[in-house]
């Protein structure tokens, strides 16, 4: 009976040594937000690829610690020549590809649309667990808590504010999305919500103007080229309302992606209540 | 139809009255209902509320645009049917519009209109004036309506290609969507910015083609006859063509290619100043301006979450009524 225990010990640790050994030592992300999370977790040496977009000035939060590390355009061809022993890439996104990849028999995960703060600490630990850095993970988790906690203890006692957010095109976000949470956790009223806007959706000027938030924060998108979607927010009455109303700014690399990054972003709009 | 000449004085003023009228109602319309004296009492006021902010900012450029865009495609349809003398010439169908479209869309997408604020309608001029001449050159002399048509369907077809190689390679991601503002036309989310760029090359173009009224009678009679009574025809000619393409340059530059209204306008209208070619321009214009205000009221009222394109409403009204045109017109077309 002894015996037996013992070796069922021995067969844990050797499970264990085995599980470490499986550690992914080739992984390739084809998207700019698995680019950030596998650059927080992962050891230098275990990326062998991430995208482009990961050196974007305006959209990466983590071009610092890109280095030398290959980057990658999202095609077939390019994935498949650093021999992945994962690939990682978000849902929604580049779908074809993705199929294609598995087709050819390559581990790929997928990391799914996030609506709240709360998925994004489960999204870190699935990540941690998919490249083997839970312990990184969880206490990447932990840190994003704590912050968290200590931002709103901090402006707690400020009233809440209306907010309402104007991108390209005209489209505002209502609930039941991430920017939403965000929002809400760092004080404001999404008025988008209250008008019973979930997910994306297009209002009118008229709509925006009648609205009448406290704060506006106007989204000029990816692109500073000019096009009548982004003219919309160029419109002279946007220009009014601002005089008389608060801009919100908050930079495109903090709030794109769901990450540890977001808290700087709920951060900067606390801080501005 | 009323068959009926109207006093030319009689008939202007009731065309402005109800053009007025028109411009009150589309005031009135939008995606939420605002007290217009209470917004014009702020604005007296010098007030910035919420309903002088939506009626100043908003509602009363939009509808300006929609009044200055829909006389001049009244208008130029008049002047081009006159100089034509062809029933079915119109903007859109010879596909002026489409080049003034593709002229507006290299200067708006390639960062050129930054230069000077007239760089926009200057474009629409010059990418009109291009197919004016190009249709001219075809049709010339012969007043076959089919020759029109079909040199029309291939210049529609060259700057419809050309619109979308440009918005192709265009720089920004949105370009591409935007297509359907170009070839549908939109007066949506337009402030007085664009009121200021169109509005000299408009009143430019509709003073040109005003001026050529008497000429444009004189040339029912044929050219031969036209220049008997004194008229320089081809200095007379090019300044019609110049006055259609400033001004529909400018039209189309801010609000995209809005088809129809010039074709159907003066038809509409024609009986009322008893078959006149120079009474038709001003009437055409007041009630160009009409119809496409009562357009944009379709639009913003039938329109759920995205509005829908001017476009296709004037479309939906005008390409039967094309098609009646042409129907009745069968025997010329053998």
């Amino acid at each position: 009976m002894l015996n037996f225990s013992r070796f069922l010990v021995l067969l844990l640790l050797l499970a264990s040594v085995q599980v470490m050994a499986d550690k992914p030592r080739r992984i390739v992300s084809i998207g700019l937000c698995t680019d950030q999370l596998l650059l927080m977790l992962a050891d230098p040496g275990q990326i062998a690829s991430v995208s482009v977009w990961a050196t974007d000035r305006n959209m990466s939060y983590m071009i610092d610690s890109v280095g030398d590390i290959p980057l990658n355009h999202a095609s077939i061809e390019e994935i498949i020549s650093f021999e992945p022993d994962l690939v990682l890439a978000s849902e929604f996104v580049a779908w074809d590809t993705v199929s294609f990849l598995r087709k050819l028999g390559y581990p790929v995960r997928q990391v799914p649309v996030v609506t709240s703060v709360d998925q994004i600490y489960e999204l870190l630990e699935r990540f941690g667990a998919w490249t083997g850095q839970p312990q990184r993970a969880r206490q990447l988790v932990f840190q994003m808590r704590a912050r968290l906690a200590e931002i709103e203890a901090r402006y707690a006692a400020r009233p809440a504010r209306s907010v309402i957010i104007y991108s390209p095109n005209g489209f505002t976000i209502g609930a039941d999305t991430l920017e939403h949470d965000l929002f809400v956790r760092a004080g404001y009223r999404n008025l988008a919500a209250e008008m019973g806007i979930s997910g994306f959706q297009a209002i009118s000027l008229e709509r925006l103007v009648a609205a009448d938030p406290d704060v506006l924060q106007i989204d000029r998108g990816l692109s500073r080229q000019t096009s009548l979607a982004t003219a919309t927010l160029s419109h002279p009455v946007l220009e009014k309302l601002i005089r008389h109303r608060q801009n919100l700014e908050i930079p495109t690399r903090l709030r794109i992606c769901a990450g540890p990054m977001i808290i700087d972003a709920i951060e900067m709009m606390a801080a501005r209540r | 139809m009323i068959q009926m000449p109207v006093d030319a004085r009689l008939l202007t003023a009731v065309l402005l009255l109800a053009l007025l009228a028109m411009f009150v109602l589309v005031l009135n319309i939008g995606a939420v209902d605002i007290e217009l004296g209470q917004a014009i009492g702020d604005a007296w006021r010098q007030e910035t509320s919420i309903e002088s902010l939506i009626l100043f900012d908003i509602r009363l450029p939009r509808a300006l645009l929609a009044a200055l865009v829909g006389a001049t495609l009244g208008l130029a349809g008049a002047a081009l049917q006159g100089l034509l003398r062809n029933p079915l010439a119109e903007p859109g169908i010879i596909g002026v519009s489409n080049g003034a479209a593709l002229g507006a869309v290299i200067v708006f997408y390639y960062g050129l209109a930054g230069f000077a604020w007239f760089m926009l309608p200057l474009a629409g001029l010059l990418g009109a004036l291009l197919a004016v001449l190009v249709i001219f050159l075809l049709v010339g002399q012969s007043r076959s309506t089919i020759t029109l048509i079909l040199a029309g369907i291939a210049i529609n077809a060259i700057g419809g290609a050309l619109i979308a190689l440009a918005l192709n390679f265009a720089a920004s991601p949105y370009a591409m969507q935007e297509i359907l503002f170009w070839l549908l036309g939109s007066v949506a989310n337009r402030s007085f910015n664009e009121v200021h760029i169109a509005l000299p090359f408009m009143l430019l173009g509709w003073g040109m083609m005003l001026y050529c009224g008497r000429f444009l009678n004189a040339l029912t009679l044929g050219e031969e006859t036209a220049s008997s009574l004194g008229f320089d025809v081809p200095r007379m000619r090019l300044v019609l063509i110049l006055g259609v393409a400033a001004s529909v340059g400018a039209a189309v530059s801010v609000a995209g290619n809005i088809g129809f209204i010039g074709l159907v306008v003066p038809h509409l209208v024609r009986p009322l100043v008893a078959y006149e070619p120079r009474r038709l321009l001003l009437a055409s214009g007041l009630a160009g301006a009409i119809l496409l205000l009562l357009a944009d009221v379709a639009v913003q009222s039938l329109s759920a979450t995205t509005e829908m394109k001017l476009g296709v409403i004037t479309a939906l009204v005008g390409a039967p009524f094309f098609l009646l045109l042409i129907l009745r017109s069968r025997n010329t077309l053998q």
